[in-house]
């Protein structure tokens, strides 16, 4: 419950801070509207039809009281309800963040694990080089090179783009997502595996683990048995914080793949200073990463029973 | 008529591809030189659907308040008509079938065609026409282009096709105005903001969808006053990245691309399956010294500027351009060739610096995220070279508009003056470039009270020369476009595409 | 100076190391001189390949020195790299020992706001400081450095919290110690492997944010040579020239490399329980 409030106020600061942050951005939405034919009686005429003259702490009431009913406003350029449109870009944003994420997982739990049990040898140095390399090549330069061998090469996937009809076209939104997903999820998927091999790691050389051991079970039993839920802990944690990365990584990945995602809408909308859009978008991105953490603490506790009784009487 | 001129323009096409002998695929056509001629219907598939790829995504479908060549480049001719258009650089009809103008210039009367309907299903009246002109000429209307509108005194609807325009004064780009923004014509009593929603025009297509970031659709409209689209739809994708363009093209996903990047043309070439056209355009790529401010309120020091930089290894940089010298493009009528004004020469620019008492000058040039970082490498080092130390600063668009634009806070700025015939330009000292000369500012006013179009070409050459002459600011290129057609797509527009980009001749072969 | 070594002789570590005292002896020496000069442009001397005319990465579209720019570009790297590191640790260590050591009033807000500010992604961040304040490499530092001077301060803040309740800190406390003295005698040090560790990771991260805004169109100007300027500028060629992107590429690549291996070692070298 104590948990819940802290996330309401956090979500609050946020607004607030979204809110101020976007309004030092010089040159406004009148301005793009006007272009070049612009004269000094035009822009503000048509800063008064969008009520760019009202007072900010009027404004930001308005919207902070619209964003509470789920309205995010609309789109001061093309009058396009924001919330309608986030959910839009979500149908693409969404499934290649979570596509990324499961392909991270699927590549970082079992070779993480493989490169921890086998620390020092040549295989678990192999796997732990590689994921080193595949966390410092920029996910843009993959996804150039991924296009370029799959789309160009061998024809297999789309180049770019994602088909106008959405998801009424499942099998071409798929093909759509296969590539950038890989792209994201390959860069992200290295830097789960270091933290898995370093959280296995912690946990081989912990006692209980010696204990367990020494009770006759064999390395693998013994992880099995205790090491892993052990393990788990901080990984989720990261798991947790990543996903904010994903979704900025999404930013870069949807640029090279021309994907109408989230990422494109922003890197847009801020350049055209549709503020009450950027707002929202940003707003959702913060709120989401805050929601994931307030998640992985509650994943936390059920992994970890122990945190119950010690957390509520630490710090905060 | 149209009919006409249509089968004269493929016949034209036909001999001057046999002419220029390029045969197969492949080849690089000239500016002009259009494509094969559309074959006859019974050979096309008269339900294509073409896919196009765009690299200016409009930010708004409502064209009345909104900047932008995108703007005008998806809605012109497609979704929405005025009262007369260009075709080649001439006025041609559209929704008004015949004009003519009072021996004092002064009056305009426009008639109709017959037919023509709303997307909604209503005709098109003259009180349609009448109530959109008063629209741009209404004080304080937030009309983009309502500016250009200011010499009509008032506009009336004698009967029901026809439309009489009076002047105050004469007004030689009258026609040519109505032929862009301002002239669309609209149904009376139309919510500008609802048209974003759902567009209402007498043009051939309609609006069927837009994927805010990626697409829009063109569906035809099966009501259309004209001639019958060749195709029934038409996806605009738009797509900034110049590799992710090229993607699309080489692996089928679009069948035509626009402004394609002229270094990255190799894929097309010698490859039956694509043609590479070469377009004439209208945007000049713009140096505006700012002329309010120390040192380029010297005009010695603007000079020097003009003779520092090579356009050449601009235009080598960017891929694709021709010189100009001056604010006119060779196709406007007005044209006269500067090129030889402040052409190349770092040793007198160093000179007319050391005149002007400038050694180690430093500036700063701010410039639109959007443009190839190569320009500015050029201008970078061509000054260096010369002894000035240029700082360039990547801005956004919306901060180049204030900034620069609005609040003249700027010592130099490259800006992609994309608009046809702006010269008018040079002739608002408020402008931002600064640039107050009374002679051109007099001349330019006669110009547009002229008599006759010959006389206004006289007096525009004068503007042009003397802006020139006086480097109110410096003319990097203007850029030429190219465009990569699929094998068996026909009748793309490739030139001019910048501000008007007609999709309803293009055809799919069966 | 054990911690160097111990850093040294392990391969990895060996590594990292050299490769960034390289980065910075390439900052150092392009200062003075570059084999061209790496802003002049010549179309006559475009798209040569590796080894012509003394260009020995080659040449780009307009005739661009590679070499020079890589060279000149590693200047940019390693200031965006260290100055980032630098802002995030005096962010983060501000913000932890706020959130740590502050008394009630202070230290519950600066726990919130590091909450919050976690979730505020840092290239949105960057963006939003480059378009207000113009794309500099200033704004790109400042920028990259708060957003993960943040999360610094998030492990800062749990390091110190467990310094704090250490027995050596409350005889200390018990001694008669100042707040200011204990943090300078008794946080600071036992807090900078930690730190130390955190930052060389923000370096790597720094370099990889900063290719991708520029990539966005925010990052640095292109009278300042950059990798990712360079990136940038090539990836388009990316099918007919492949090599350009390749060296800005590498370059990046391997500066990060560097600075995780660092970062590893440095970690393996201060941790007893890894040592092993």
């Amino acid at each position: 419950m104590r948990r819940v409030a802290l996330f309401a106020a956090a979500l609050l600061t946020a607004s607030v801070l979204v809110f101020a942050l976007l309004r030092l951005l010089p040159g406004d939405v009148a301005a793009t509207i006007a272009g070049i034919d612009a004269t000094p009686a035009r822009l503000a005429a048509i800063r008064a039809e969008l009520g760019l003259d009202r007072p900010l702490v009027q404004q930001y009431w308005a919207w902070l009281t619209g964003a509470l009913g789920g309205d995010l406003g609309t789109s001061q350029l093309n009058g396009a309800s924001v919330s309608a449109e986030l959910g839009r870009k979500l149908t693409v944003t969404a499934p290649l963040v979570l596509g990324a994420a499961v392909l991270a997982v699927l590549i970082a739990v079992p070779f993480g694990v493989w490169a921890a049990v086998g620390n020092r040898t040549a295989l678990g140095t192999g796997i732990s080089a590689v994921s080193q390399v595949g966390i410092a090549v920029p996910a843009l330069w993959l996804g150039l090179v991924l296009a370029l061998v799959f789309s160009v090469q061998l024809r297999w996937l789309p180049a770019q783009g994602f088909p106008p009809v959405g998801w009424d076209d499942p099998v071409g939104a798929v093909r759509s997502l296969v590539l950038p997903c890989v792209a994201l999820g390959l860069t992200e998927g290295a830097v789960l595996l270091r933290f898995v091999r370093s959280a296995v790691l912690g946990v081989l050389h912990s006692d209980f683990l010696r204990t367990a051991r020494a009770k006759g079970l064999t390395r693998g039993q013994a992880l099995r048995a205790h090491g892993l839920r052990n393990a788990a802990l901080p990984v989720v944690s990261v798991l947790g914080v990543q996903l904010a990365t994903l979704i900025v990584g999404a930013v870069v990945v949807e640029r090279v793949f021309t994907l109408p995602g989230v990422g494109s809408m922003l890197v847009a909308d801020v350049g055209n200073r549709d503020l009450v859009k950027v707002q929202g978008e940003v707003f959702l991105v913060v709120a989401a990463v805050l929601l994931i953490s307030l998640l992985v603490d509650v994943a936390h506790r059920l992994i970890d029973p122990r945190l119950r009784a010690t957390r509520s009487g630490a710090v905060r | 008529m149209r009919p006409l001129l249509w089968l004269t323009a493929a016949l034209l096409a036909a001999t001057t591809a046999t002419a220029c002998g390029t045969g197969g695929g492949g080849g690089e056509t000239g500016p002009g030189a259009s494509q094969a001629a559309t074959p006859p219907d019974d050979q096309l598939d008269l339900d294509a659907v073409v896919t196009v790829r765009m690299i200016l995504e409009p930010v708004s479908l409502n064209p009345f308040p909104t900047s932008g060549v995108a703007v005008d480049q998806l809605l012109l001719d497609n979704v929405y008509e005025g009262l007369v258009s260009v075709d080649d650089g001439e006025v041609v009809p559209r929704l008004a079938s015949s004009w003519e103008v009072s021996p004092d210039g002064l009056g305009y009367t426009f008639e109709l065609v017959d037919g023509a309907t709303f997307h909604d299903g209503s005709p098109v009246t003259s009180a349609d026409v009448v109530w959109s002109l008063r629209q741009q000429i209404a004080p304080g209307s937030t009309a983009l282009r309502a500016a250009e509108f200011a010499s009509v005194a008032g506009v009336s609807a004698p009967d029901a096709a026809t439309v009489q325009v009076d002047l105050k004064q004469r007004d030689t780009f009258l026609l040519w105005n109505l032929t862009q923004r301002g002239g669309i014509v609209y149904k009376q009593g139309t919510d500008f903001a609802a048209l974003d929603a759902k567009d209402n025009g007498s043009g051939p297509y309609t609006i069927s969808a837009w994927n805010r970031g990626a697409d829009i659709t063109l569906t035809r409209f099966d009501g259309y006053w004209g001639a019958t689209p060749k195709n029934s739809k038409v996806v605009l994708r738009y797509i900034p990245e110049a590799n992710a363009a090229n993607n699309a093209q080489t692996t089928g996903q679009t069948d035509v691309q626009t402004a394609a990047d002229a270094t990255l043309l190799q894929p097309f070439e010698g490859n039956p399956g694509f043609t590479v056209y070469k377009g004439t355009t209208t945007d000049k790529f713009t140096l505006a010294l700012n002329n309010k401010r120390a040192p380029f309120d010297n005009p010695d020091v603007r000079h020097a500027f003009r003779k520092a930089i090579n356009k050449d290894d601009v235009i080598a940089a960017y891929g694709a351009g021709i010189k100009i010298g001056g604010p006119v493009p060779p196709q406007d009528p007005w044209h006269t060739d500067l090129t030889a004004t402040d052409s190349h020469d770092p040793a007198a620019a160093r000179e007319l610096l050391a005149k002007a008492g400038q050694s180690n000058l430093a500036v700063t040039l701010d410039i639109p995220n959007v443009y190839p970082r190569a320009i500015a490498d050029v201008l970078v080092s061509n000054l260096k070279e010369v002894g000035v130390t240029l700082t360039v600063r990547q801005v956004e668009f919306p901060t180049w508009l204030t900034r620069v634009f609005t609040n003249h806070d700027y010592e130099l700025s490259v800006v992609n003056h994309a608009e046809a015939r702006d010269i008018g330009n040079y002739a608002k000292p408020d402008y931002y470039f600064g640039y107050d000369n009374a002679q051109v500012q007099a001349d330019y006013a006669a110009a547009r009270t002229a008599a006759s179009d010959g006389e206004r070409d006289a007096l525009l050459r004068k503007v042009a020369k003397q802006a020139s002459d006086d480097a109110a600011t410096d003319w990097l290129f203007l850029n030429e476009t190219r465009t990569v057609v699929r094998a068996g797509v026909y009748g793309v527009p490739t030139a001019e595409t910048t501000n008007r980009f007609p999709v309803s001749g293009i055809a799919v072969g069966e | 100076m054990t911690v160097l070594l111990s850093v040294l002789r392990r391969p990895a570590g060996a590594f990292g190391l050299i490769w960034i005292g390289l980065l910075a002896v390439a900052a150092i020496v392009s200062t003075f001189w570059t084999p061209f000069d790496p802003l002049r442009t010549d179309p006559g001397k475009a798209w040569l390949l590796p080894f012509t005319d003394g260009h020995v990465l080659g040449t780009d579209r307009i005739g661009h020195d590679q070499f020079s720019q890589l060279l000149v570009g590693a200047r940019e790297t390693m200031v965006v790299a260290v100055c980032a590191a630098l802002v995030a640790a005096v962010v983060g260590l501000l913000l932890g020992l706020l959130a740590a050591l502050g008394p009630g009033w202070v230290s519950g807000p600066a726990v919130g706001l590091i909450d919050v500010l976690i979730a505020f992604p840092t290239l949105l961040l960057a963006m939003v400081l480059a378009a207000v304040y113009g794309s500099s490499l200033g704004t790109v530092v400042v920028a990259i450095g708060t957003g993960f001077g943040v999360a610094v301060a998030r492990v800062a803040r749990a390091e110190i919290a467990s310094v704090r309740g250490s027995d050596y800190v409350l005889a200390a406390r018990v001694g008669g110690a100042g707040t200011a003295r204990i943090i300078r005698r008794h946080v600071l040090p036992n807090i900078a492997p930690t730190l130390i560790v955190q930052l060389s990771l923000v370096m790597a991260l720094a370099v990889l944010v900063e290719a991708a805004l520029t990539y966005l169109g925010y990052g640095s100007s292109p009278s300042s040579p950059s990798w990712g300027g360079m990136l940038h500028e090539q990836q388009a060629h990316i099918a007919a020239r492949p090599l350009l992107v390749i060296w800005p590429g590498l370059a990046v690549a391997l500066t990060v490399l560097a600075f995780n291996l660092l970062g590893d070692a440095l970690r393996e070298a201060t941790d007893p329980r890894l040592a092993r």
